[in-house]
This record gives structure tokens, C-alpha cells and sequence, in this order.
């Protein structure tokens, strides 16, 4: 209708079956009996509203004069829709509201037949592509492991020698100061507290740069989409098909993705997803294989990181088809709906974020649990265990850390790197997996030989500090290229090993007959695949149950051994 | 249309991408929002995160501060959210 140029509209009411409509009539008609009511509500509203169990108004009309009348009406309404339609009545009701809108829209609106993709859509087409999302997805994690140990390996030359150059020479004169040059004091703090954490601290721009890649794809979105991708594999081999997004969670630590298994409702899903967890290569194993690739394969540091992360997937998903064939078999999967986010341009202060928080919790377990750590073994590797010696003046084989390791080294003779160096890095990486990296630069550091230290003052050193990082950050922009594989450092010399590095190379060739490169390989292994770290089993007892927990333990000490063993033997058979 | 998200959810081989349920039933994004909102309220999908969202004392001995829950950890919170069809009602 049309007045003075106005378009008047009639408004459309929600039409519902003809059986709701029928029994909204009865019920607004005996609230139309109750003067009570019908003086503030309009009777059809309200039926529909007592019908959809509005509690507040239900107590409403029972205090009011005639409301029984109003509340038996009701229920025999309810009774009767239940019994024709099988499902409660609100469900009904909103049901049929949806489908009023759903015609309402699809009649006034018209949209172009073909609906243009957006660019999330264009993009999904390709990333999340039934035989393409699996290539991109391990191409995209083969560029952040570049970037990881390429990008940041000049900041983590810096920071090794920031603490074994001057922090070293500032402790050492600090304690000179008080008298304690020479004594078993300064051994601690040089050979214990800045050899162990400073161990693990060094490798903090490493992490940082896995995890600024991390983040970059996680905050444009792709890391949900990655998921996605993986949880149709998972279910295509026979796995909960919602298992591999705490796995993914236990890339960073496998602690949260303990957590995250909480996601799955089901608990056998829940049992089998944490014990598959722990096989994805958490952050604190990063610097393991950094050192061990470094000094062992240079040229390959990006390419062998990238082969033990897959390693762990694959390891994880056989073991997750095994067990589900036999110990978890025939469990009804359960169906789920996934939400991707937009693509995004990365935020900067996000990505600031997710960096600070991982590597502050990196950086936390190096000033608790790694700075304990390395002094209760510095204190074992002092202490004798024969009359040889005396406290802080043995010899580091017959010390109390010596001998305990070295009694359990033959179980890796058969593995290649049985000695009691490496042992005791594996017995206290159960603390924390940063830790072997900390132990192995305390047991191998005892045996290089200590150049003269030429004499700085604190200015030079602070002025040193200053132009390495400048050369430092100059080298990182260098190694960008490196990514695509074009070397700007080709006219430099390359860099020499430390005596550290050529510590760990010496004692890996002489425990497997002159075949370190595997046996360093095999250790790696080794490192992806045992028993998690102990805040990890913590984890799995609350999660999974002391049981599970031990099944853990002890099944992924024999996996790591069995791969090791397999490695290191196989690699003999082929090239020995 | 209620019924028809829970229909699809059913018989889909493999998780439902949220995007690709709206397409395929012709309805906005945030339509179909609403409608998971409903069933999540009903009772008949879960939001996954919600239902872990009790916080974790192995965090707290972990991280430098205490356990968020969930939907906070960074460790957690980069994941996709998602939502189960709860079989017993189903």
C-alpha cells in the first residue's frame, strides 16, 4: 500500500507446519482465558515462547490466576509435537524458523549463478587439495627448517661467543676479585653453570626462528589448513581423524599437545593420540640435532632436520595404525566439523607474541631445570670414585657421573655411540631434552685442552659484543638467499669447527670404528623417538593413566632403539 | 536446515570444513554459525576447545606463568576450532 509516496509494508509472520500452528492456536487460546496474560503478552508470542520452554516465562505463568490451565494445555501440546516430530520442541520450532529464512533469503535475493571464490577459497582450491595438500604441506615445513638453521646460524655464532668469550672472561675476573682464581668455585661456574646453560642459551636464536616461522604460518591461517590436510590422512589410514591436531600442537612442546588430546572425546581416541604425541619432534630436541647436523652434516644441517621431523610423523602414524589395529581396535570415529580462519596477512605483533611466548618458556627451563641440572652433574663429574683424586681434581672417567653412565653405556654399543659421554647426555635429556645438548657441552668440554686467554678489557669486550652482532645481523640478511640456494658467503673461508665440535666428533668416531657420521645419525634418531622428557610423562600420567604412562616410557625407549639400531647397522651394512 | 547440519556432519567422510558446509547448503558463513551455536547450546556438537578448557598444572611447572586453559595457550590456540557430533544423541 502506498500513501504519500510511502511504501507501506505488511509484515510477514513466521508460518510453521500445520500441526504447530494448530497446537500454537489451542495453547493461545487458553492463554487468551487469562486476563493476567493476555494484558502484557500477545498469546500467540507467548505459546510459541512456552512452547520453546522459556523458563522465566513458564514460572511467570504459573504464579498467575488461571496459569495451570495454561501449563496442562502446554504439556499436552509438547507431548503430541514430540510424538510426531521425534525431537524436543524448541528444536522444532527453531528448525522450522531457519527454513522460513532460508526460503524468505532465496526468494528476494539474487545471487550471480556462479558465486565468484573469494581469494581464502581460491587459495584452499590448491593447499588443501586432495593430492597436493600433502606435497605443499612438507615443502612449506622444508623452507621453515631452512629458514631455522640457515637464517639464524650467524646470531648463533654470536651468542656462543658472547658467553664463552666475554661473559666467560667477566665471571673469571669477577671471581678473581674475590680470591677464587684457580679454585673448584671457578670450575663450577666456567665448566658447570656457563658450559651447561650456556650450552642450551646458545641455540635460543635458533628456536626463535623456528618459531617466528611457525607463527607466520600459523597466523595467515595456514597451519589450520595443514591440519585439515593431515586429519584426512590420519582417518584414511584408519586413525581418529581429529588425532593429528594435538600432534601438530607437539611440534612446539609435547606437553600442550598432551593437553590438547582432551579435544577428543572419546577416551580410547584420547589414550592412543597421547601416546602418538610424543613422537613429534618437540622445540627443546631442535638444538640435538642443530649441534649434531652442524658438526656432522654441514652442508645438510636444513635437509636432515627436516627428514627427523617426517620421521617422527611417520613413526607416529605407524605406531598409531598398529595400535589401532590391535590394542585400540574397531572404535567408532567420531564425525566432526572444522572451522579454517581467513587467510590473513601475518600480524607482526601477534607473531612478536607467539615468539616471546614459546622461547620464554625455553629460556625459563634454562635458568630451572637446565641451570640444577648441569650443576648436580658438574658436582657428579667432580666427585671421585676411587681414591684417584681428589673433589674437583679426578679424572672425569672414574667420577661418580663417569662410572654410572659408563655402567650403562654397552646397551648403545650396538647403536654406535656407546660411550659414557653420550649415555649420560641421554639419562639426564629425561629431564629435559635441551639438557643433552647442555650435558654433551659439559662432558666434551673436559676433555679439550685450554688455549692461553688472551687478555681483554671490559670496554674491548663490550666494543667485540657490539661489531659481532652488526656482523652477525649483515650475515643474516646474506643468508636469506641461502633458501633458494644462492651462497653469498662462496669467496669467505668456511668456518672452522669448534673444539667442542671436533670433541664430539673424535668421541663419536671412536665408539663406532671410525663411522661417527652414523653413529651421530642413529643418536639422532635415538633423541627424536625415547622416552619424553620428564614434565611429559607428568603429563601423560594425569592424562592417560600410570599404565599408559609406563607403556610410554619403557615402548618408546625400545622404538628409539630399534630405529637407532637399524640406522647405524643398516648404514654399516651398506657402506661399511 | 537445523537438521540438515547435523545430516552432513553425519555422513561426511572425514572432518567438515565449516566453508565448504555453508556452499553446500547455501547459507552464509555466519548463518551456519548460528546454527552450530544452537546445537552447541543443545547439547548436540561439543566445542572441543570449551570442553578442555579445565587449565593444566604439569603448564604450570612448565611455563613461566601459570596455565591459561586452552583457549589461551599458545601452544594450543593457533589450532583450528573445532566442534564433534556426540553420537549418543545423535
Amino acid at each position: 500500500m502506498t500513501v504519500a509516496g510511502i511504501v507501506y509494508t505488511r509484515p510477514i509472520g513466521v508460518q510453521y507446519s500445520r500441526e504447530i500452528e494448530a497446537e500454537i492456536e489451542r495453547v493461545s487460546a487458553v492463554i487468551e482465558q487469562v486476563p493476567a496474560l493476555t494484558s502484557t503478552y500477545r498469546p500467540r508470542w507467548l505459546a510459541i515462547q512456552l512452547l520453546e520452554n522459556d523458563e522465566a516465562l513458564q514460572t511467570e505463568v504459573k504464579a498467575a490466576c488461571g496459569g495451570a490451565r495454561v501449563m496442562a494445555a502446554l504439556e499436552d501440546s509438547r507431548v503430541r509435537l514430540e510424538q510426531l516430530y521425534g525431537e524436543d520442541v524448541d528444536i522444532v520450532l527453531a528448525d522450522h524458523r531457519y527454513n522460513f529464512v532460508n526460503n524468505l533469503v532465496h526468494n528476494v535475493l539474487i545471487r550471480p549463478s556462479v558465486e565468484r571464490a573469494n581469494v581464502s577459497d581460491r587459495i584452499d582450491s590448491i593447499v588443501t587439495h586432495r593430492w597436493l595438500g600433502i606435497p605443499i604441506f612438507l615443502a612449506l615445513m622444508w623452507v621453515v627448517f631452512k629458514v631455522t638453521t640457515d637464517i639464524a646460524a650467524p646470531y648463533l655464532d654470536w651468542v656462543d661467543f658472547v658467553i664463552s668469550g666475554p661473559i666467560t672472561h667477566w665471571t673469571v675476573g669477577l671471581l678473581g676479585l674475590v680470591g677464587l682464581n684457580g679454585s673448584w668455585v671457578e670450575s663450577l661456574f666456567v665448566d658447570g653453570i656457563i658450559a651447561g646453560v650456556g650450552g642450551v642459551l646458545v641455540f635460543v636464536p635458533v628456536l626463535m626462528s623456528l618459531y617466528f616461522a611457525l607463527a607466520i604460518l600459523e597466523d595467515s591461517g595456514y597451519m589450520a589448513r595443514a591440519a585439515f590436510v593431515m586429519d584426512h590422512v590420519m582417518q584414511r589410514v584408519g586413525l581418529h581423524g581429529k588425532s593429528f591436531l594435538p600432534m601438530v600442537v607437539g611440534f612446539g612442546c609435547s606437553v600442550p599437545g598432551l593437553y590438547a588430546t582432551r579435544t577428543l572425546e572419546n577416551e580410547r581416541d584420547r589414550i592412543l593420540t597421547g601416546l602418538l604425541v610424543p613422537f613429534m619432534s618437540c622445540g627443546a630436541r631442535l638444538p640435538v640435532y642443530v649441534l649434531f647436523a652442524a658438526i656432522f652434516f654441514p652442508q645438510y644441517t636444513g635437509l636432515v632436520i627436516f627428514g627427523l621431523y617426517l620421521l617422527g610423523i611417520l613413526v607416529a602414524i605407524g605406531l598409531g595404525i598398529l595400535l589401532k589395529g590391535t590394542l585400540f581396535k574397531g572404535k567408532e570415529e567420531t564425525p566432526f566439523l572444522i572451522e579454517l580462519p581467513p587467510y590473513r596477512w601475518p600480524n607482526f605483533k601477534t607473531i612478536c607474541f607467539y615468539v616471546w611466548e614459546r622461547t620464554s618458556t625455553f629460556i625459563h627451563n634454562a635458568w630451572t631445570l637446565i641451570l640444577v641440572t648441569s650443576i648436580v652433574i658438574w658436582f657428579l663429574m667432580a666427585t671421585p670414585t676411587s681414591n684417584n683424586g681428589s673433589f674437583a681434581n679426578t679424572d672425569v672417567n672414574s667420577s661418580a657421573f663417569g662410572t654410572i653412565s659408563g655402567a650403562m653405556a654397552p646397551i648403545f654399543k650396538p647403536l654406535g655411540f656407546g660411550n659414557w659421554q653420550n649415555t649420560g647426555a641421554l639419562i639426564t635429556g629425561f629431564v629435559a631434552k635441551e639438557v643433552v645438548v647442555s650435558t654433551t657441552a659439559l662432558v666434551y668440554n673436559v676433555e679439550i685442552v685450554e688455549g692461553e686467554m688472551v687478555p681483554t678489557t671490559f670496554l674491548e669486550d663490550v666494543v667485540e659484543v657490539g661489531t659481532s652482532f652488526v656482523q652477525a645481523t649483515v650475515d643474516t640478511f646474506k643468508s636469506v638467499p641461502l633458501i633458494f640456494g644462492i651462497n653469498l658467503f662462496e669467496a669467505e673461508e668456511e668456518p672452522e669447527p669448534t673444539e667442542l665440535m671436533t670433541a664430539i666428533q673424535a668421541g663419536f668416531n671412536s665408539t663406532s670404528g671410525g663411522y661417527g657420521t652414523l653413529a651421530a645419525l642413529a643418536f639422532m634418531v635415538f633423541v627424536l623417538l625415547y622416552t619424553p622428557c620428564m614434565v611429559a610423562v607428568a603429563a601423560e600420567r594425569q592424562e592417560l593413566g600410570t599404565k599408559w604412562m609406563w607403556l610410554s616410557i619403557v615402548g618408546q625407549f625400545a622404538i628409539a632403539w630399534i630405529a637407532a639400531f637399524i640406522v647405524f647397522q643398516g648404514g654399516l651394512l651398506l657402506f661399511g | 536446515m537445523l537438521q540438515q547440519v547435523l545430516q552432513e556432519i553425519k555422513q561426511a567422510q572425514g572432518p567438515v570444513n565449516l566453508n565448504d558446509l555453508a556452499r553446500k547448503l547455501g547459507v552464509e558463513r555466519s548463518a551456519l554459525e548460528g546454527m552450530i551455536q544452537f546445537w552447541v547450546r543443545k547439547g548436540r556438537l561439543t566445542d572441543d576447545i570449551l570442553e578442555a578448557e579445565t587449565p593444566h598444572d604439569v603448564c604450570e611447572s612448565m611455563c613461566s606463568n601459570s596455565c591459561p586453559g586452552p583457549s589461551k595457550c599458545a601452544f594450543v590456540m593457533s589450532m583450528p576450532r573445532t566442534y564433534s557430533l556426540r553420537l549418543d544423541d545423535s
